[in-house]
């Protein structure tokens, strides 16, 4: 097996062991856990490996049955492909190895082959957004992950997380609808699938049907922004990553809402055409609901008591920056936007993980009950500390290199009102991250008598290795910004 | 005169016009009913109405069903979205039935499938 | 239902309803219909019988082991095509790129890898939706979510 089908076995691998892991739930339990890793390091491998070869020889297409393109299905892989490659499968691994052992006291020990199964299948449906260059492919994908996560969410069985994992699951059939009747729009004004074809039927059908692809762009941008919680249409966010399990929170928080943003980013950018793009103010509208979800989000965040209700209003602020960097239409704001993606999985994971961390060994949520906590679990703490500072954009941590950038693109593209916007917020990052820790390390212990439990080795080791990975992409962030210019120069058509 | 030119291009495009009607309804449907079983129906009809536009894109008019015979040539309606679709009812059936699965649970959990008692029973017991 | 015509002629039809639906899954590249809408039919045969007669006797013919493994083991056929067409050495669901027999148009047995596939996937709806309805009938009690 040669190395020209690594792009469809990235995403067919983890499939087809989700679809054995019933089996193995059933007649071997022992293999669960082993498998899912596997299926995920073998694809994270292969991103690698792919990356590599797109730095060196550009983009390439993966042929479904030999089949060209008019007639078949493909897969583009390109910078921001491998990119995202890479993104999930190294913090989905990360995540899953936390989970085997938080998620004992979650759900029922049954239920643990279920969530490996759902998971490789969130995992895959990612997969192929990120590599597809086919609409209806695209639209498949999507369903997949949208009962994925919704289902990640309701494995466990409290009141709150059975209607948060409802509401999602309605507003996401919303948007799946909004997706197919755009495709449905662009498949009528061009009569192909394959975006390629599809961006010049578009281009020589601009002057004719203006209105049809304006309608297809709108519900196109309300169908993602539903699902990828843009602002004025994240109300079911909150609730459902802040009642899911851990794991499932970091995931939901650090992968998927991303995902949808970076199939926004290829519709917008290499499928629509760039003078329509133009014309109307769809870029101007983004900006605008990417700064009140920053504004917004963060004002929210602070006046809540729950830790992962306050990580979960975070998540829809830091969304803000991807789009903020998406419509700022300038190299380094896009560069920063796509960059904010790596930097916020890494960090949001990792408060979550260690959230989760501090409500496996003392069980307590509410975040004036964690005062001390810094000398009785300094391991959680720690990583907690690392993440706060990245999301604030203190220098040597990697949230300051995606801010950095953002910060350069509003400036050239003249809209300086932006960078502003950026300080403002990161300032309100620090008003409600900064208690935390200070109550943590430098607070006494009221009122919790038991020694907490002492957190297992596969719940530490992830931890770590975030926190390691952001201090070390804060401090050399060379490999990884050069990757990201080239997606973005790539996306902008150099 | 204009009248009868609207009437006319909506007489051509009957299909489509439908489809978006029937969008409507059930969008209305899911926003405004309580009951969370109608809920569910209102999403039904919407992604049927989304099937309803997609299939209707396919039509040519004097085709006949997509199935070669040998020796026979037909004009042939577009059978392209007809595959799609196919995948679309599937991807709505397995919603509607893990929505239906969400309903039961939250029946047990709660006692009621009304939207407005849930969120009440919510409000009271939490914050 | 404890009705004694019901059953009488659920037991005849049952088998009628399931040679329909084969004949709507293998004839998948002929007419339409296909993997999704045969096995809906299949699964349809199974749910009359559990109807008429109560569940225990459903659970007997098609028990939850064996549903499991068949539900399983239709997916696992298709990316099984998938993956045997790169060992022949074409890109993933190669057809007659990748050597297999097509036939004439218009035989049953002709199009390759297209009938082993639809077969595949009309195992996989008909097992799933039995299973579904199973699960939603049953209640509580089962350890499926």
């Amino acid at each position: 097996m040669s190395s020209t089908h690594l792009p469809v076995l990235v995403v067919v691998v983890p499939l087809f062991f989700a679809y054995l892991m019933p089996l193995f739930a059933r007649w071997r339990k022992k293999w669960c856990l082993p498998v899912t890793l596997g299926a995920i390091t073998f694809s994270l491998f292969s991103s690698l490996y792919m990356a590599q070869q797109v730095m060196a020889s550009g983009p390439f297409h993966y042929r479904m049955g030999d089949w060209p393109p008019p007639w078949g299905i493909e897969f583009y892989i390109d910078h921001l492909a491998v990119f995202m490659g890479i993104t999930l499968t190294g913090v989905g691994l990360l995540i899953i190895i936390y989970g085997s052992k938080d998620l004992l006291h979650e759900i029922k020990e049954s239920l643990m082959g279920w969530y490996y199964t759902l998971y490789l299948l969130l995992m895959a449906s990612m997969l192929g957004m990120a590599f597809t260059n086919d609409f209806f492919n695209l639209f498949v994908f999507i369903e997949i992950c949208a009962i994925a996560s919704c289902a990640i969410i309701s494995i466990k069985d409290k009141r709150e997380c059975i209607e948060a994992a409802f509401k999602y699951l309605v507003l996401s059939a919303v948007g799946s609808g909004c997706i197919l009747l755009a495709i449905a729009m662009v498949y009528m004004i061009t009569g192909h699938l394959n975006f390629n074809f599809v961006a010049e039927g578009l281009q020589t059908a601009m002057s004719v049907y203006p209105k049809n692809i304006l309608v297809a762009l709108a519900l196109l941008m309300v169908g993602l922004g539903v699902k990828a919680a843009l602002f004025p249409l994240h109300v079911w966010l909150p609730d459902a990553h802040s009642s899911a399990p851990s794991p499932s929170s970091a995931v939901l928080s650090g992968l998927v809402i991303k995902i949808y943003a970076v199939a926004m980013i290829k519709l917008l950018y290499r499928v629509f055409p760039a003078d329509f793009v133009g014309m109307i103010p769809v870029m101007n509208m983004l900006l605008w609901m990417a700064t009140f979800a920053i504004i917004v989000g963060s004002m929210f965040a602070i006046v809540q008591e729950d830790i992962k209700k306050m990580l979960a209003y975070s998540s829809i602020a830091q969304i803000g920056y991807v789009f903020l960097g998406v419509g700022l239409m300038s190299q380094n704001g896009l560069i920063g936007g796509i960059l904010h993606i790596i930097n916020h999985a890494m960090m949001k994971s990792m408060l979550f993980l260690a959230a989760g961390a501090f409500i496996y060994a003392t069980g307590v949520r509410k975040l004036s009950d964690l005062k001390g906590i810094g000398h009785t679990m300094p391991v959680a703490a720690t990583a907690f500390t690392i993440g706060s500072m990245a999301m604030v954009g203190i220098p040597a941590t990697n949230g300051f290199i995606s801010k950095w950038y953002l910060a350069l693109g509003t400036l050239d593209a003249n809209k300086p009102l932006f960078a502003a916007v950026i300080l403002v917020s990161s300032l309100l990052n620090g008003v409600y991250y900064l208690p935390i820790i200070v109550n943590a390390f430098f607070a006494k212990p009221e009122g919790r008598v038991a020694e907490p439990e002492r957190l297992p080795v596969q719940m530490t080791v992830p931890l770590v290795v975030l926190g390691f990975g952001c201090l070390f992409f804060g401090v050399f962030p060379s490999r990884l910004v050069e990757l990201v210019t080239r997606a973005a120069q790539v996306l902008r058509g150099f | 005169m204009a009248m009868i030119e609207m009437l006319l291009r909506l007489h051509q495009n009957s299909f489509y016009f439908f489809a978006i009607i029937l969008f409507v309804i059930g969008f209305h449907t899911m926003l405004t009913h309580n009951n969370l079983i109608k809920k569910i129906i209102g999403m039904n009809i919407m992604d049927t109405s989304i099937f309803l536009f997609f299939v209707a894109i396919g039509y040519v008019r004097g085709g006949r069903a997509p199935i070669l015979e040998p020796g026979v040539s037909h004009t042939y309606i577009n059978p392209l979205p007809s595959a799609l679709i196919l995948t679309g009812i599937v991807v709505a059936v397995s919603v509607t039935a893990y929505a239906l699965s969400l309903i039961i649970k939250l029946y047990q959990h709660y006692g009621t499938i009304d939207a407005e008692e849930i969120m009440r029973i919510r409000g009271g017991e939490s914050l | 239902m404890e009705d004694i015509i019901v059953r009488y002629i659920s037991r005849m039809l049952v088998p009628f309803v399931q040679l329909y639906g084969l004949y709507v899954i293998l004839h998948g590249h002929l007419s339409p219909g296909g993997g999704f809408s045969g096995g809906a039919v299949v699964a349809s045969s199974m749910i009359l019988y559990a109807l008429a007669f109560n569940l225990a006797e459903g659970t007997k013919k098609l028990s939850h082991d064996a549903s499991s493994v068949l539900e399983s083991g239709g997916a696992l056929i298709f990316a099984g095509m998938g993956l045997f067409a790169i060992l022949l050495g074409t890109n993933f669901l190669g057809n007659r790129v990748a050597g297999f027999p097509l036939g004439t148009p218009g035989n049953l047995f002709s199009s390759g890898a297209i009938m082993v596939i639809t077969a595949g996937v009309g195992i996989k709806v008909a097992s799933t939706m039995i299973t579904l309805f199973y699960t939603l009938i049953e209640g509580e009690g089962h350890g499926h979510d």
